[in-house]
């Protein structure tokens, strides 16, 4: 059997996704107002890596941080797992979205701030329509909607902000 | 922040009172259909789902339409056709009857709409 050899790139990845991890096992101590909302601080770790080393790297740190944060947290496989998976998933291809159009059109380049808030709002969204789509398929659910998107908003912007700040610390 | 980021967050920050409006906006949109016969509770139905009800009254059947989280007569025995004159009922609170057929419908949701109706 050919012995695997980690290059520069996976042990980098391996750290930040260690480190999202801890981040989000941390804040899921933290109690939640109400279920689906939640800051989301591991999503910082994805936006710092996003703009430091590019998408492929924070597909790779987000992905890894909801399999084994869940695996952790003892929620693999279960409905939250679903949930943060779906909406991981959305906010990827948000990202993905945002960042190459900015790359493609300088113009609509956006910083980490458009971009958290861009990623937020599809976390929320595709957490949202799986819960419609799969978990509790009553027209109910749409009365969370505005309060949900609220908060995405919010915790998007607030995200955004430490990322930046993050972002400035690292450039030294 | 650049002027897209600008432009991101207003749209977001814009998006949320339409939200608002759209979902909490037509207020007291029932959630199920009580229809009672006689006098009796005959069936508790949900609005979300389309279906067509028939429902035996004193006098035949009649035929109740669900669709889009509204119901409606659509056919009765009766002779005045008052239940099917009533249109669609949506709110909670709506109401409509078909008093020869002792058949009536009425919308329930959390918060009713009115405490009573006149005619």
């Amino acid at each position: 059997m050919p012995a695997l050899t980690a290059t520069r790139e996976d042990l980098r990845i391996a750290w930040l996704a260690a480190l999202a991890v801890t981040v989000h096992i941390a804040e899921s101590a933290l109690p939640s107002p109400m279920p689906g909302v939640k800051p989301g601080l591991a999503n910082v770790i994805t936006l710092v890596v996003l703009l430091r080393y590019g998408l492929a790297a924070a597909a790779w740190v987000a992905l890894l941080r909801v399999f084994a944060g869940s695996l952790l947290l003892g929620t693999f496989l279960s409905p939250t797992f679903m949930l943060s998976l779906a909406g991981t998933l959305a906010s990827l291809c948000a990202l993905g979205a945002g960042y190459g159009l900015g790359r493609l059109w300088p113009a609509a380049r956006l910083s980490v701030l458009g971009l958290s808030v861009l990623a937020a709002l599809a976390h929320m969204a595709g957490q949202f329509w799986l819960a419609y789509a799969w978990f509790i398929p009553h027209p109910g659910l749409f009365y969370l909607l505005p309060v949900l998107m609220t908060a995405a908003v919010i915790f998007g912007v607030l995200s955004g902000i430490i990322s930046g700040a993050m972002l400035k610390r690292l450039e030294i | 922040m650049t002027r897209a980021d600008f432009i991101v967050t207003l749209g977001a920050v814009a998006l949320l009172p339409f939200l608002y409006v759209a979902s909490w906006g037509n207020g007291a949109r029932g959630e199920q259909a009580r229809i009672l016969v006689g006098g009796k509770e005959y069936a508790r139905v949900p609005l979300y789902k389309a279906q067509r009800l028939e429902i035996p009254g004193a006098l035949g059947v009649s035929v109740l339409e669900i669709k889009d989280g509204k119901i409606r007569f659509i056919a009765s025995p009766c002779r005045g056709k008052q239940c099917v004159h009533s249109g669609w009922l949506a709110l909670s609170g709506e109401f409509a009857a078909c008093l020869p057929n002792r058949i009536s419908v009425h919308v329930a949701g959390r918060e009713p709409r009115y405490d009573a109706v006149n005619f």
